[in-house]
């Protein structure tokens, strides 16, 4: 499976060159947000004031931001590819963790408000959990199957090892695969008494316990074909171990998906060799349950580019073999590892595409 | 590889029956259990399909649709006789609306009112992901995905088992889609203006919209190969899945029914088949103006207006993301026992729809069979089931 074109709407702006250029400069501050008992933290939202063309965002104007985001994203990756696609022949699997949470919470503000038989026929309609690849369908016309899947923190890598199913069966010959998830103030609230929120904005993904998380938000998708041609950056594979975890000597890179969200993530220690560079970039985007998915980015860039993007915060108090500095390489494999809670573990695999 | 998926357990709980064999004496007897709304209050007086019994050990609080996906898991594995499952692959594909949104009205409630509360729903959400907990519960040790395809989901959900299956990541899928009757649906749909004040007439010509419901429909798919090594013989096989989406509207079918009618012909292709070897279509049907003039369109387009087709939403009203997994194991049920129930509701035929569902009690032998989901979003899934002995 091959990664053709990337789409990407983040806190620092819209694009896979703007997680380029982030990539390359490194931590920037992120925003604040207010929390209901008055704290002030950090977190990483994706502002759609500053995308330049208005123009999709006009045609999803009844959407909420979590579609918005989607669709800019999806959009963005077919853009990327420069490829003309065929409406017929492009499926659509979105994943998110916590879908249109924001939107729901506005309904239930309607029943609690003005009673059950006066609340808003669109804010229900945008709650709905695939409202979000709906509009990526109907804005982009696209009409292969569309499907939108949740599996918290293993959504993005069940809906990639979908897609290769999909195209090796060749239910299509495109799939744009992708996840969304937003940032909500109930959403700010459970993370405040979850996780250990960094107050200074700075996810330490190499501390591994304690953990602190600064909660990011934004889409990430990737137009996928067992075809090349488009922005060819690389080729895919994913595989899931239960129970075990596999060590993986043979990439150049290994990115793991820590970023703060679970209290102890030690497991990664025992996942990653002392002979392979490590690295995270969940400091760039923040911490949600679609690490995986800005982390496939930042592999499929760096296997095109043929360029390691340091790792942006270094606190390194085990020792590992850490990407320390930006620098050219001959790439060929990286490989990006994730746990869910069941520390259940997923390797998503980017290998350079042979010429 | 059409005949190599294997159907060898079914698992329903609905309005229509917490069993299968209650399920089929409703059928049998064209009974109708609507009800006013027990499971929470409400200002609104729409009628509505709920679960009458679930054993106690399955009313999980705050996780009714957990309950009932696990009841309809376990009659589906007993049925299936499969005690263990630790010597197979086994997958969990679940599909559901409400079990994937954190929206427990009181948690938020008191959130809103006091900015403090504490997390147990939130707790009760992380912990509820639908085919996570079905995995856990009955330790299966494969592939799994919840399926958030609006009223579609059941219906995806054993698509994707299928693929699944077929690309050999796992033996053995449960797969379906499970439902609650929920407050925020509940208002939800009565603000589109297409509940129904009275019950549910799915093809007619008065019909005046839809009556919520819940439940579950569960089914075990494994390989020929596996089956047939414990040995269990199934007649009854999973053929094919097509799934296309209108690009049109986020709450309306495409009026010409472009992605309902390329979700026919692609299952019908991957089944092998043409339109007249189907013997019967399950259809959507769920009582609305629109769902029902374009499914009834392309239905006759493509099965011709002779077509046997029925909707089961009249005796369980619309389960969302349950109705895909339900109506899956209705439509297994109509293979399996021959005959097939009349379309509840339906009394006049509309003139603007080619076709009319069937009226009584039919008797179906043929060998293939279709059920279809329409949802939200323009989302459309078709799958073929077969009976082996016939096909």
């Amino acid at each position: 499976m091959n990664v053709l074109g990337i789409g990407m709407l983040f806190s620092r702006g819209l694009g896979i060159q703007a997680f380029e250029h982030t990539l390359q400069i490194g931590w920037q501050k992120p925003d604040a947000v207010a929390l209901s008992e008055g704290k002030i933290l950090p977190a990483f939202l994706a502002n759609l004031e500053t995308v330049p063309d208005k123009s999709l965002l006009k045609k999803v104007r009844r959407a909420d931001k979590l579609s918005k985001m989607a669709v800019l994203a999806a959009a963005d990756a077919l853009g990327d590819s420069g490829l003309p696609y065929e409406h017929k022949k492009t499926g659509i699997i979105l994943a998110t963790a916590f879908g249109a949470h924001v939107t729901t919470f506005d309904f239930l503000d309607g029943i609690l408000d003005y009673g059950d038989a006066a609340v808003s026929p669109t804010t229900f309609s945008n709650s709905v959990h695939n409202a979000a690849a709906s509009y990526i369908s109907s804005s982009l016309g696209i009409q292969g199957p569309t499907l939108t899947v949740t599996q918290f923190r293993f959504s993005f890598s069940r809906a990639l090892e979908l897609a290769k199913i999909w195209l090796n069966q060749k239910r299509c010959d495109y799939i744009l695969v992708g996840a969304v998830d937003q940032y909500g103030d109930v959403l700010g609230y459970v993370s405040d008494k979850k996780s250990r929120w960094a107050e200074d904005g700075k996810i330490r993904p190499f501390l591994f316990n304690p953990t602190c998380a600064v909660p990011g938000e934004g889409a990430v998708f990737f137009l996928m074909s067992n075809t090349r041609g488009g922005n060819d950056y690389c080729t895919v594979d994913i595989d899931f171990a239960a129970g075990q975890q596999i060590r993986q000597d043979s990439a150049e890179v290994t990115i793991i998906d820590a970023d703060g969200m679970y209290p102890d993530e030690s497991v990664y220690r025992t996942a990653v060799s002392p002979d392979v560079r490590i690295t995270a970039y969940s400091p760039l985007f923040g911490s949600t349950m679609n690490t995986s998915a800005f982390h496939l980015a930042a592999a499929a860039l760096m296997m095109k580019r043929q360029v390691l993007y340091a790792a942006p915060e270094q606190s390194n108090p085990h020792n590992l073999n850490l990407l320390t500095k930006m620098e050219s390489a001959s790439i060929r494999t990286i490989r990006c590892i994730g746990f869910n809670c069941s520390l259940e573990q997923v390797i998503t695999t980017a290998r350079v595409m042979e010429k | 590889m059409q005949k190599e998926l294997l159907i060898t357990g079914l698992g329903a709980v609905s309005a229509a029956g917490s069993t299968i064999e209650e399920t089929l004496d409703t059928f049998h007897h064209n009974r109708r259990n609507a009800v006013p709304v027990s499971l929470f209050k409400t200002d609104l007086t729409y009628p509505v399909f709920e679960v009458k019994h679930l054993p106690a050990s399955y009313c999980l609080e705050g996780q009714r649709t957990v309950g009932l996906a696990l009841y309809a898991a376990h009659q589906a594995l007993t049925n299936a006789r499969l005690p263990d499952l630790s010597p197979y692959r086994v997958g969990v594909c679940m599909g559901t609306t409400v079990a994937s949104q954190l929206n427990d009205l009181e948690f938020y409630k008191e959130l809103r009112s006091t900015g403090s509360t504490p997390l147990t729903a939130v707790d009760r959400f992380l912990k509820g992901n639908l085919s996570e907990y079905i995995a856990r519960s009955i330790k299966a040790r494969g592939p799994v995905l919840t399926i958030g395809n609006a009223c579609s989901s059941g219906t995806d959900a054993i698509g994707v088992a299928l693929s699944w299956l077929k690309s050999d990541v796992c033996d053995v899928v449960l797969a379906g889609g499970a439902d609650e009757l929920s407050h925020i649906p509940y208002c939800g749909f009565g603000s589109l203006g297409i509940l129904n004040e009275g019950l549910c007439a799915p093809f007619d010509r008065d019909r005046k919209g839809l009556n919520l419901g819940e439940g579950a429909g569960v089914l075990v798919i494994e390989k020929k190969s596996v089956a047939q090594k414990r040995g269990i013989d199934s007649k009854l096989f999973l053929a094919a899945y097509g799934s296309f989406s209108d690009a049109y509207h986020l709450t309306a079918p495409s009026p010409d029914g472009v992605g309902l009618k390329a979700s026919l012909a692609a299952a019908l292709a991957e089944a092998d088949i043409e339109s007249q070897d189907v013997s019967f279509v399950n259809a959507h049907g769920t009582g609305t103006l629109d769902n029902d003039l374009v499914e009834g369109r392309v239905l006759a387009e493509l099965f011709g207006a002779e077509i046997k087709m029925l909707s089961t939403k009249g005796f369980t009203g619309h389960t969302l993301g349950a109705a895909g997994g339900l109506e899956a194991v209705f439509t297994l049920l109509g293979l399996r026992e021959g005959w097939i129930p009349a379309s509840a509701g339906f009394h006049h035929r509309d003139e603007k729809i080619p076709i009319a569902p069937i009226q009584q009690r039919t008797s179906v032998n043929g060998f293939f069979a279709v059920s279809t989901s329409l949802a939200f979003g323009g989302n459309n899934a078709a799958l073929v089931f077969g009976r082996e002995d016939r096909a």
